[in-house]
């Protein structure tokens, strides 16, 4: 079926969101909860499923919410769609610090491959379905887990992801090694493997962990700096309330300073 | 045939162009917009690509440069490669036996996580189902010192919310009947009375054994007491509770294994949870017929014992006491009861003389 071809505008810097402008009877599909604001005439529907019309019946409307449950998806899907006369506006908020990239799938072939719980909306038609990872190594190591999602479609997709995003263009052969976790999204023509750091003194000391996750052209590929995790876990680390340290705000008075500062909540 | 694919090479975009594939004779074509690419099937390098490795890849290199051609499409490369072409091509063949081993090995890692993953849980199934058996022999290795410190902590825990009465006309009851029904133990018993209208009674590990006021007037005859310490008593001698507490703290210890969760694991929490735990139907089973003997052998009418569970029974149908929510009966206990209480044949027991019944001040 045809997508509908949807404008956007993506705000902010580093807490976005992505604003669509539906055309009349134009629709999208966002992420549950994802939803920041809508303009008089658009209507939200929510449906069991994830909106592409391929699955019909109890069955396939059963079998696509399952795959959504495994992805980390939730089991609902929204659809927004214009029932005005003139064009309408929706926007669609990330969850946390980073970046929203548009993706034109007709752009990469149809398929994108990406991390999981980085969907964030897309224009409507677009499939959200699994990618299972068979290789046990890159499953267990790949900081990717075994399960990654699928968008299949040719319109237009926005994924969400941590910190700043690195999109790069790899030529057949190419390899790029990367951290654990940093992966987004890549074609799926991209080879995704992990590889041993190499030595036995960097795999215990260099804090890049035993594997480093690699992608092999050709393709493009989305890394993220800053995996939602490792910020959440310094951020814990560092939360007096959940056990952490509170440091950088102390003095040479020490908690005789803490006392002092006027700071204390 | 005609297969969908993805080009790349020197030249083309890094993302790739949607081209047309197909295979005829020993050439490949492919057909991506007006430029046509062509190679002989001997020349190609054969690879297998994908998120699930279900897609396949051809390279080569011509005049332009080097050339990626890659069909992910399942239904596509399943009719490419059953083209005799490219079946009966050396590439293929090598791949093929590439690809066997990996799946050889990739079966054999599965099963090894699957092991993994199912050995605790295979651990907990062994463990529930003998669960008693196992308990009662680590429970076994535990010395009697340890097991009175178990209970005296248990209690020190309880003690304040007990309205203790160790004094009085109860009192004296209570431990006359108790200690002539555990002379000679190797446990050091320690009996109370606590003051609460609820009908029960209780023991822990080590020999604390506590009679409610209520349970005490609520006996006709100081033989229906007896049979009651009588029955508590057997539950520290066979180290009952202990082995509930080694039996939870073994399943939490499994939990934990294969959960990862370490909340409320305590040793100390289960041991304040000692008096409510419920004791198997076994445990009551044993405790009244042990008792019962008991009993006998210290000349005092069992008859007593098994009335009093009867006059339980009869009250659970207005109201239950807590004695039976603690102590379920079943019908295995009644009728074990009363087929011991028939083997008496009229048997002749002296009447306990402990002055008017219930005790008063």
């Amino acid at each position: 079926m045809a997508m509908d071809v949807v404008d956007y505008e993506i705000f902010g810097n580093d807490m976005q969101y992505v604003e669509v402008e539906l055309d009349p009877g134009e629709a999208a599909v966002g992420e549950a909860g994802a939803m920041m604001m809508m303009q008089d005439g658009i209507e939200m529907d929510t449906i069991f499923g994830d909106g592409s019309q391929q699955q019909s019946g109890l069955l396939g409307k059963l079998l696509g919410a399952g795959k959504r449950l495994v992805t980390g998806e939730s089991l609902f899907t929204t659809i927004f769609h214009n029932e005005s006369q003139s064009k309408r506006r929706v926007a669609f908020a990330a969850p946390y610090p980073g970046k929203i990239i548009p993706v034109k799938l007709s752009d990469v072939g149809g398929t994108l491959i990406c991390q999981k719980d980085s969907f964030l909306c897309a224009a409507r038609g677009v499939s959200l379905g699994i990618a299972f990872q068979r290789r046990l190594g890159v499953g267990l190591f790949g900081g990717e887990g075994f399960i990654m999602q699928k968008l299949d479609g040719d319109g237009l997709v926005f994924v969400h992801a941590g910190g700043m995003l690195m999109r790069r263009d790899l030529q057949p052969g190419e390899k790029l090694r990367v951290d654990t976790g940093c992966v987004v999204a890549f074609q799926p023509s991209v080879d995704f493997d992990i590889q041993y750091v190499g030595k036995l003194k960097s795999a215990l000391f260099s804090g890049e962990g035993l594997f480093f996750a690699t992608l092999t052209g050709p393709g493009r590929v989305w890394l993220q700096s800053l995996p939602l995790s490792r910020l959440a876990n310094r951020i814990i680390a560092s939360a007096p309330a959940a056990g952490g340290r509170s440091v950088g705000e102390g003095s040479v008075l020490g908690a005789l300073g803490g006392l002092l500062d006027g700071d204390n909540d | 045939m005609i297969a969908k694919a993805r080009l790349f090479g020197d030249g083309l975009p890094a993302t790739g162009e949607s081209a047309v594939l197909k295979i005829v004779g020993a050439t490949l074509l492919v057909q991506s917009g007006s430029a046509q690419h062509r190679a002989s099937i001997d020349s190609l390098c054969l690879r297998r690509v994908g998120f699930d490795e279900s897609g396949i890849e051809f390279s080569w290199t011509d005049v332009d440069g080097s050339r990626v051609v890659q069909v992910l499409d399942k239904e596509s490369v399943q009719a490419l490669l059953a083209l005799p072409e490219l079946a009966s091509s050396s590439q293929w063949q090598a791949l093929r036996a590439g690809n066997r081993r990996n799946s050889v090995r990739r079966f054999f890692g599965w099963n090894v996580v699957a092991v993994i993953v199912l050995f605790p849980v295979l651990l907990l199934l062994a463990f529930i189902w003998q669960a008693d058996r196992i308990a009662a022999a680590a429970a076994s290795h535990i010395p009697i010192e340890q097991e009175v410190e178990l209970g005296d902590r248990a209690f020190e825990g309880m003690a304040p919310s007990l309205k203790l009465i160790d004094s009085g006309p109860d009192f004296t009851a209570v431990t006359t009947l108790g200690q002539k029904l555990t002379h000679g133990s190797k446990y050091r018993y320690r009996f109370h009375v606590a003051k609460s209208d609820v009908i029960n009674a209780f023991a822990l590990p080590g020999g604390i054994v506590v009679v409610n006021s209520g349970l005490i007037d609520g006996t006709r005859t100081p033989e229906e007491l007896a049979g009651v310490l009588a029955h508590e008593i057997q539950h520290v001698e066979l180290r009952h509770s202990l082995n509930a507490v080694v039996k939870q703290l073994g399943l939490r210890g499994l939990w934990l294994l294969i959960t990862g969760d370490a909340g409320s694991t305590l040793a100390g929490s289960t041991v304040l949870q000692l008096t409510s735990l419920k004791f198997s139907r076994d445990a009551e089973e044993q405790a009244d017929g042990k008792g019962f003997d008991t009993l006998v052998a210290n000349g005092i009418d069992p008859r007593g014992m098994v009335d009093f569970f009867d006059v339980m029974a009869a009250k659970e149908r207005v109201s239950p006491p807590e004695l039976l929510s603690t102590h379920p009966t079943s019908a295995g206990r009644k009728q074990a009861l009363a087929a011991r209480k028939a083997s008496l044949q009229g048997r002749r027991f002296e009447a306990l003389s402990l002055g008017s019944w219930p005790p008063r001040e």
